[in-house]
């Protein structure tokens, strides 16, 4: 991994390693992260490039493959004494450390080692999710996605439009006049374990609802979840409906097409997924096939609220020396650079987390051209309420197994093993289940 | 045989084919795969001609994987986890069926047992361990009192440590404990006549000469199969070598082949995935061919 | 070698007890002594030799399985934070919330049926082979080698291929769903989704099981089987009379090795293919575990699963060992 990135640095590697000073001098640090292929790849150049833009500190990056590991993988190390400096956490995963001893929270971290950091510059609905009931951010975002709607152009202009659905009725019309026009899949969509967050997280953010009490957990571990008796319900069942009069179609790795292949392939003409597959389908679509992104539809009157954002975060972890902090303040200093922010968004499809990122990138371009036009509407989705009234996002204990809950929920739905309510109602029941055990397990401690 | 079966000989070749077909099958798909450019081996359905990549994906997978040196590296710890694996199985069957004391029982299910929990589940306690193989025995030396005894009368405190992060001994060590070889090699043990061992004993043979010179070249076919098995298994071990190894020289190559498949939302670049798959795939698939050489026809009849 | 079983009662020890259970508890004590009597063995008298081979798989284990395992075994009656901050003793409520719940009994039943259906599927397929191949004709030496091959594919190949070749609306199997609409649809359809698991893990195992049918069948001494070639003896008959007996020791060690692995050791192949769905259609133990401990770091839960799921893969061993191989006879 290393030899690639040195060859396509080239000289510059070439150049630092002479004029900086013996290796044995600097300062290294482990950072341990979940991507893997060609993001992982990314994540390797910009530790490469951090390596190069100075002589004091080295950081040493490893994949460990997945989310999953790279948590577990964390957990043991810590507990075995021996923990990487930093860590990529994901979404789901933040709760537990948040409520652990184990971290060194970012704010105090760029405190101590001087460096001032305006947090307001993150976008609000990024904030939120990584920060104290006190709005002092606990870790770094990183790689931050939220979900898109997307469009086959060409499709629609068969049925007369050039605008994308806004609302749900309106997506409904047109999946029925794409199905009369000779679609077969006007929407492709999944229910599987890991893919119901653009179904119920996303469709609750945008929609101002809860999907739980406690202001979606923010306000403490006793929470319990209400998704089984918001509007989420009858997006439940208008999608049954669309999908047994064939409009929408499950697309998932075991019908041997997922949605988002589905969608670039042409084969399925409108999906909602992270705008972090943008870059993929412009790769892997046809070239002469026009798409486009837009935001999520809500429901006819009802006030739009900020999608919530996905992905992951950067701990810094207890256990190290004062130079090892220096080292991972440089570092997360260094990516939250404007410039690394147009890197990172430009070889991946995450979008930038700060607002100087964003400006820097808009002012250099960006998102004036293809293939990365469109990817603002990410942006503006995730601040169409600059105060970020709603709760920003979920903090709820155990939240892998309560997705897995709804998804087993709703594939009982959809095979017509129970109704749309009794499958909610019985994904609420167990994951208050789970929450429950989660509080159990966490008890006499409180939410910062 | 001696017989002339023109009947069943067919039907022993068209089943045979049948099978060659469904083992290669998958095989194929991903050797296919791994000939499309980005684009076509996204399609759906992917389509089964092969494509013009091959060379290329093969080249953009080495170097992205570094195999050259991960290769290398897993041959030695899949290597020596079979060689380990091999020996220890022989020496703890020969003990439980070839002597009698008390807890043979007990210790052949404490051995099997170990097939049962997946290290997934105690992966936390067993990173303490690698990283203080001895800190059992520390723990054990300082609850019951042993370390406050030598203390006081040595002035000497006990403190045992012996990291196994990052070395080759803690990736191979820690997997030759063997149930399955052990159990292989106890049913193949107990099929060996009491003859053998008899004759063995007039003659003056020991134990260690008895196993050396004649059970050892009796199980060639047995050794080669379960060598076999324990290099593949070996070699397509990940969560081990992942918490043992965070420094990259001692990686794995099924290690980078984790980190080559694509990820949610990275470009889904299969087609080099499959191909580092296949590169990564080829030792232990040389490894099988090379193993038939030992399987050899037995010569001993053993009597019935 | 029908051992003389006549002389047991004369031992105080093996007397008829009271009742049916004394009668019944002698009578298998009989068997048993008769069984001991007919597979006795020679030992070495050198005990000292046997206990210090031994010893380094026993240290090996002690280090590296049952020590951490016992702390993580001892979570089951806590609740452990996973980050080391501390845990609650709960006693035995992780369990009884387990056992309580319809849904877990779901899984212990999926993971039977599974392991029933792989190990005999992938048992019988690999046996039939093996006896083939062994009968040398053309080309068996490509065959013995390309059958093993499966146990040796890498796990992101597997998925990949699979789902190639299982995917209802693309793959291999499209067919059928031309022919017969919605008939084969593993993302909908749990019976379909067990199907695909349990081809999968099978067409894995096969090149593991024939592997050592094939080591077991070439140490039969091929002058045994002429001999009864000669007496008339077709393949059938041969398999039945000659090799079947002498490869029961390998049969019986296959199919315990298949059936533990097919409880403990089959969650990578749901993950990379089902996740457990559709609707927990596939939700077997171990998968559960590892969902449950790995991803989602419910470390207590995860280890009372892990204790239950022990204890039935012992019950379900020793009863192998009890009642099957009882009937084996090693020489």
């Amino acid at each position: 991994m290393r030899k690639t990135v040195i060859a396509a640095t080239g000289l510059l590697a070439l150049a630092s390693l002479a004029a900086g000073p013996a290796a044995a001098d600097k300062v290294k640090i482990d950072f341990w992260y979940g991507n893997s292929g060609d993001i992982s790849k990314r994540v390797q150049e910009v530790c490469q490039h951090f390596n190069d833009s100075q002589a004091d500190y080295e950081i040493a990056c490893t994949s460990q493959g997945s989310y999953y590991a790279a948590v577990q993988n964390t957990i043991a190390a810590y507990r075995g004494g021996k923990p990487p400096t930093i860590v990529q956490v994901f979404d789901v995963g933040t709760l537990d450390l948040m409520l652990s001893d184990a971290y060194y929270p970012a704010y105090k971290l760029m405190e101590d080692n001087g460096y001032k950091v305006d947090w307001n510059n993150y976008f609000p609905g990024i904030r939120a999710y990584y920060a104290s009931s006190k709005g002092q951010m606990f870790s770094f975002p990183f790689n931050s996605s939220t979900a898109l709607l997307y469009w086959n152009k060409d499709a629609f202009q068969k049925i007369g439009k050039s605008e994308a659905p806004k609302t749900w009725e309106e997506a409904a019309a047109d999946m029925k006049a794409l199905k009369d026009a000779g679609y077969d899949c006007p929407l492709g969509f999944d229910i599987s374990q890991d893919e119901s967050w653009q179904l119920m997280e996303q469709f609750s953010a945008v929609h101002g609802e809860p999907i739980s009490t406690k202001n979606n957990g923010f306000g403490g571990l006793d929470a319990e979840l209400t998704f089984n008796k918001t509007k989420f319900v009858k997006f439940v069942t208008d999608l049954k409906g669309w999908y047994d009069q064939g409009l929408a179609k499950i697309k998932s790795k075991n019908t041997g097409e997922d949605y988002v292949t589905a969608f670039a392939s042409g084969h399925c003409q409108m999906t909602l997924t992270s705008v972090g597959d943008h870059g993929n389908i412009g790769r892997t679509a046809d070239p002469s096939m026009h798409w486009d992104v837009a935001m999520l539809p809500v429901y006819d009157g009802t006030t739009r609220h900020n999608s919530f954002v996905g992905g992951a975060s950067l701990w810094v972890l207890k256990g190290h020396t004062a130079e090892e902090y220096k080292a991972a303040a440089a570092f997360l200093n260094f990516i939250a650079k404007p410039d690394q922010a147009l890197f990172w968004s430009t070889v991946t499809g995450y979008i930038p987390v700060t607002k100087t990122g964003f400006d820097f990138m808009k002012a250099n371009g960006f998102y004036d051209k293809a293939p990365y036009k469109g990817r603002e509407t990410a942006i503006a989705q995730l601040s169409v309420d600059p105060a970020g009234s709603g709760p920003g996002g979920i903090r709820l204990g155990n939240f892998l197994q309560i997705r897995g809950e709804l998804s087993n929920g709703l594939q009982e739905i959809f095979s017509n093993k129970a109704t749309v309510q009794q499958g909610l109602d019985e994904a609420v029941q167990r994951g208050n289940t789970i929450l429950r055990r989660f509080e159990e397990t966490y008890k006499g401690k409180e939410l910062l | 045989m001696v017989e002339r079966t023109p009947i069943l000989n067919l039907f022993t070749q068209a089943i045979l084919f049948l099978a060659l077909l469904a083992a290669l099958a998958p095989f194929a798909i991903v050797a296919i795969a791994a000939t499309h450019d980005l684009r076509t081996v996204n399609q759906v359905p992917m389509p089964l001609t092969p494509g013009h990549d091959f060379l290329k994906n093969l080249a953009e997978a080495w170097v992205r994987a570094d195999l050259g040196h991960k290769l290398v590296n897993s041959v030695v710890f899949a290597g020596g986890v079979a060689l380990g694996k091999v020996t220890i199985a022989a020496l703890s069957a020969f003990s439980l069926v070839f002597f009698r004391y008390r807890g043979r029982v007990v210790i052949f299910w404490l051995v099997f047992i170990t097939l049962m929990l997946p290290l997934e589940v105690r992966i936390v306690p067993t990173y303490a361990v690698a990283a203080n193989a001895l800190s059992p025995y520390q723990s054990i030396f300082d609850v019951t009192g042993i370390t406050s005894l030598v203390e006081s009368l040595t002035g000497y405190r006990i403190a045992l440590q012996w990291g196994l992060l990052n070395t080759y001994t803690g990736l191979i060590l820690p997997l030759i404990a063997t149930a399955t070889g052990t159990f292989l090699y106890r049913q193949f043990f107990m099929t060996i006549p009491n003859e053998l061992v008899e004759a063995a004993k007039v003659d003056g043979a020991g134990p260690i000469v008895f196993l050396r010179a004649i059970l050892i070249p009796l199980s060639t076919t047995n050794i080669a199969a379960l060598a076999t098995i324990m290099f593949v298994w070996a070699w397509n071990q990940y969560l081990w070598p992942l918490l043992v190894t965070t420094d990259s020289s001692h990686g794995t190559a099924v290690m980078e082949l984790r980190e080559l498949i694509p990820d949610a939302f990275g470009i889904p670049d299969w087609n080099v995935a499959m191909a580092g798959t296949l590169i990564i795939m080829l030792p232990p698939l040389a490894v099988v061919i090379l193993m038939q050489r030992w399987f050899v026809r037995g010569l001993i009849a053993t009597e019935k | 070698m029908v051992a003389d079983s006549g002389t047991e009662t004369a031992d105080p020890r093996f007397l008829p007890g009271v009742g049916v259970f004394g009668r019944l508890g002698a009578r298998i004590r009989r068997r048993e002594r008769a069984r001991a009597e007919a597979e006795r063995r020679v030992y070495f008298t050198e005990r000292w030799i046997g206990v210090l081979l031994i010893v380094p798989q026993l240290l090996l284990i002690f280090t590296f399985f049952y020590w951490p395992t016992a702390q993580a075994l001892y979570w089951a009656f806590t609740l452990e934070q996973p980050w080391g901050g501390g845990n609650a003793w709960v006693g035995l409520a992780n369990f009884t919330a387990m056992l309580s719940d319809p849904v877990y009994w779901g899984s212990i039943w999926q993971s039977i049926v599974f392991a029933a259906s792989s190990t005999t599927v992938g048992m019988a397929i690999a046996l039939l082979l093996a006896l083939l191949v062994d009968r040398e004709v053309r080309g068996w030496r490509i065959y013995r080698t390309v059958l093993v091959w499966p146990f040796a594919i890498a796990a992101p190949a597997l998925g990949m291929a699979f789902r190639f070749i299982l995917a209802p609306e693309a793959g291999f199997l499209a067919f059928v769903n031309r022919l017969w609409p919605g008939l084969w649809n593993p993302s909908m359809h749990g019976l379909d989704a067990m199907i695909c698991i349990v081809v999968a893990f099978s067409w894995k195992y096969i090149g593991y099981n024939f592997i050592f049918f094939l080591a077991a069948l070439q140490a039969i001494p091929k002058a045994l089987l002429e001999a009864a070639a000669l007496d008339g003896a077709g393949f059938a008959k041969r398999a039945r009379l000659i090799q079947l007996p002498l490869l029961m020791p390998t049969v019986f060690f296959v199919a315990v090795i298949n059936l533990t692995d097919s409880f403990t050791d089959s969650f990578g192949i749901v993950d990379i293919m089902t996740q457990g769905g559709p609707a927990r259609a596939t939700n077997l133990m171990v998968y559960k575990i590892y969902f449950d401990g790995f991803k989602g770091l419910d470390y207590s839960g995860a280890a009372a699963q892990s204790i239950i799921l022990m204890l039935l893969v012992i019950v379900l061993t020793v009863v192998q060992f009890r009642f099957v191989e009882r009937r084996i006879h090693y020489k």
